[in-house]
């Protein structure tokens, strides 16, 4: 064998090898964490539970409780509700505000913008939600407004419910919702909107025929970003929903707590089923809207 | 393949609809007139007092290097920039502040810009249908577009499924589909490769003879400006430095950037001695050089001769002297670069200064580098340079 030929080229094979060693690692460590984790969901859902501990027998009498009891169809409805009202008002708050974000011209501005909106996730969620306490609590600011305004007789009910959760809510997660959409605007060629005036568009029919289209793939991401969030919220129902905003991440931490691994496994089954059917089945029914708007350029 | 496949029919269907109330003559007033126009953007003085006349009908080029303001001058004309100081008018109408989408013009960009989430039919029915034309009548003028650009049958196509000749000629009947009184083109052949540009550069100028339609063109392209414009304004730094035809600014260049800009010259510096209603007379170091007549010259000051090196010849011994009008200077071949049609011979003359001379390849005797000559030209193919 002649040494000179030993060295492999470089192709296609080479590239991707090196895509292996360097993806190989986290793709490891996620999927194995991932399937050992829904392995083990899966196998403690089917097991009963004695009332003080799990015994390793298939029953699946945890999966029938959940679904006899309408407690939980109550829950898991609230839940929806509180996701879709938070996305909702976070699409609509966020696509302005992203908008608005890439028509500021001072660099200064645009700086300040950005610290603003993503102000939420540079504090930590307990503080966060203090935060609202204080703000919506009976005595808290937004009462003290609203008696001062004589917009109300008397302190109106906002904490501890599902008005003051969706509020912190949507605060936390904006940023999830802006971010995605104000990069897809900002990758759109502003030449388009000029061409779009030039060919005798206002700037009303510029927006709804050219941008908005164009950024409906950065508003359908936030959205199931956003929804996805919203779903799997923990602090924020636990601190200001004062125990009337039952949401499934609730309800199994407090089951783990009483050691009913069961029932808290059949409820995370049940929310990652939930979250995954929601992904697909808009992947699917936006699937050829998103597929004319990916090649675009 | 060139519009020219479908013949007249086209050109009389897509006419039928262009020329309907606008008279194909040119009328006295011009399409676009800029009358000391300045743009500033911040500290930048983009555009320092431009004034033309654009004429209906007319192929005009605006051409010049990157960054001397042609893309502002065209933005101000569609629209897309306000002048700091002076006046646009369209059609005899002060234009300054009316909004691109109310003026009777079309740019094509620098980039295109065609809409990607649209097939190639809703791009070109994009200005119509916002014009709330009926349905049929959308669907006979795209159609009418698409033969304009020799593009039938690609309606249902992407725009990212185009080649890039492609793009450009959707990007062209988009545009002129809307029956504009002025098409605004900005660099538009500048992504093509060689090939593609020239053969669209005659397609260009076909469209706008059938149409008859003012076209503004810009370009950085010296031999694209010359081959497609009727009138030509070289621009640098945000002036006008010269505005003719093709040949007038060729063979007349007025300003140093002129000569240089649009092709290779010589520049000879020089004293007038004298000067009359027939000739100036030059002086350059130890040779005495007989330029044109110029009422810019006045005896002792110093102008720069320019002549184009196609209108160099070498005076052979066998060579009769007439007609060289005296113009003669010695100079030795340094290199002879053969470039198919014309062989082109770099000289230097006793005094040091560089020429080009050009001569048809098929010359009886190609003169060898090293070899010791004697230049002469015409004292008519000289033009003094004032500034
Ligand atoms: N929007 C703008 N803001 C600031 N400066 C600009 C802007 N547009 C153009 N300029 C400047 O104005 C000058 C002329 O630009 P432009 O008209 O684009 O030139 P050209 O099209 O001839 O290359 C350049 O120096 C450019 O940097
Ligand atoms: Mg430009």
């Amino acid at each position: 064998m002649s040494p000179t030929y030993a060295a492999t080229p470089r192709g296609a094979r080479g590239r991707s090898l090196a895509l292996t060693g360097l993806l190989g690692p986290a793709t490891v460590f996620l999927a194995a964490v991932l399937l050992v984790a829904l392995c083990i969901l899966l196998v403690n859902s089917a097991y009963h539970f004695t009332g003080t501990q799990v015994q390793p027998t298939l029953t699946f009498e945890a999966y029938r409780h959940f679904f006899t009891d309408p407690f939980y169809a109550g829950v898991v409805w609230q839940e929806i509700r509180l996701a879709v009202t938070t996305t909702a008002i976070c699409l609509v708050v966020g696509y302005p505000t992203a908008y608005a974000i890439t028509k500021i011209r001072r660099p200064g501005w645009v700086i300040a913008a950005y610290i603003l909106i993503f102000s939420p996730l540079l504090t930590s969620s307990i503080v966060r939600a203090y935060g609202w306490l204080v703000v919506l609590a009976r005595g808290g600011l937004v009462n003290w407004a609203l008696l001062r305004l004589h917009l109300v007789a008397a302190p109106v009910r906002l904490l501890f419910d599902v008005t003051g959760v969706t509020v912190a809510l949507v605060h936390v997660l904006l940023p999830f919702t802006v971010f995605p959409i104000l990069s897809v605007l900002l990758r759109t060629d502003p030449a388009l909107r000029e061409a779009a005036a030039d060919l005798g568009a206002t700037r009303l029919q510029g927006f709804f025929r050219i941008t908005w289209p164009l950024s409906f793939p950065g508003l359908y991401a936030a959205a199931q970003l956003t929804f996805v969030l919203a779903m799997n919220a923990y602090v924020t129902p636990q601190l200001l929903g004062g125990g009337r905003v039952q949401v499934l991440p609730l309800l199994i931490y407090e089951n783990i707590s009483d050691l009913d691994w069961p029932l808290a496994a059949v409820e995370a089954t049940v929310l990652i089923v939930l979250v995954w059917a929601t992904m697909l089945g808009s992947n699917l029914l936006f699937r050829r809207r998103l597929a004319t708007l990916e090649d675009r350029r | 393949m060139g519009p020219g496949r479908q013949g007249q029919d086209v050109a009389a269907s897509f006419l039928s609809h262009v020329s309907t109330g606008r008279p194909r003559e040119a009328s006295a007033l011009p399409a676009v007139e800029l009358e000391h126009v300045h743009k500033w953007y911040g500290s930048i003085h983009a555009v320092r007092g431009i004034s033309l006349r654009i004429l209906q009908n007319e192929f005009f080029s605006l051409l010049g290097p990157s960054g001397c303001g042609k893309t502002t001058v065209l933005r101000m004309i569609s629209g897309f920039e306000t002048p700091t100081e002076g006046t646009v008018y369209l059609k005899g109408e002060v234009a300054n502040a009316i909004p691109p989408y109310r003026r009777d013009t079309n740019l094509i960009f620098q980039h295109l810009a065609l809409f990607p989430h649209l097939d190639v039919y809703d791009n070109i029915a994009f200005g119509l249908r916002l014009r709330r034309l009926p349905r049929p009548e959308i669907a006979r003028k795209v159609r009418a577009a698409l033969e304009l650009v020799d593009l039938v049958g690609y309606d249902t196509r992407r725009i990212h499924q185009l080649s890039g000749g492609q793009k450009q000629r959707i990007a062209i009947a988009r545009a002129l589909v809307n029956e504009p009184a002025v098409l605004l083109l900005d660099e538009p052949l500048g992504a093509l490769d060689l090939r593609l540009r020239i053969q669209m550069q005659v397609e260009l100028k076909e469209i706008q003879h059938r149409v008859g339609t003012t076209f503004v063109y810009v370009t950085h392209d010296q031999t694209e400006a010359m081959t497609m414009s009727d009138r030509i304004a070289v621009m640098n730094h945000g002036f006008v430095e010269q505005i003719g035809t093709s040949r007038d600014v060729y063979e007349r260049p007025r300003t140093r950037f002129v000569a240089t800009f649009l092709g290779d010259s010589n520049l000879l510096e020089a004293q007038v001695e004298s000067s009359n209603a027939d000739q100036t007379v030059l002086r350059a170091g130890a040779a005495r050089l007989i330029g044109p007549a110029d009422a810019g010259a006045t005896p002792g000051s110093s102008v720069t001769l320019c002549v184009r090196p196609e209108r160099l010849r070498f005076a052979g011994a066998g060579t009769a002297s007439g007609g060289d009008d005296g113009n003669r200077l010695d100079a030795r071949v340094r290199d002879a670069i053969f470039k198919g049609a014309v062989i082109e011979y770099r000289l230097v003359t006793e005094s040091g200064a560089r020429l080009i001379l050009q001569a048809h390849a098929d010359a009886a005797r190609p003169v060898e580098p090293g070899a010791a000559v004697t230049v002469t030209w015409r004292k008519e193919d000289g033009v003094l340079l004032t500034e």
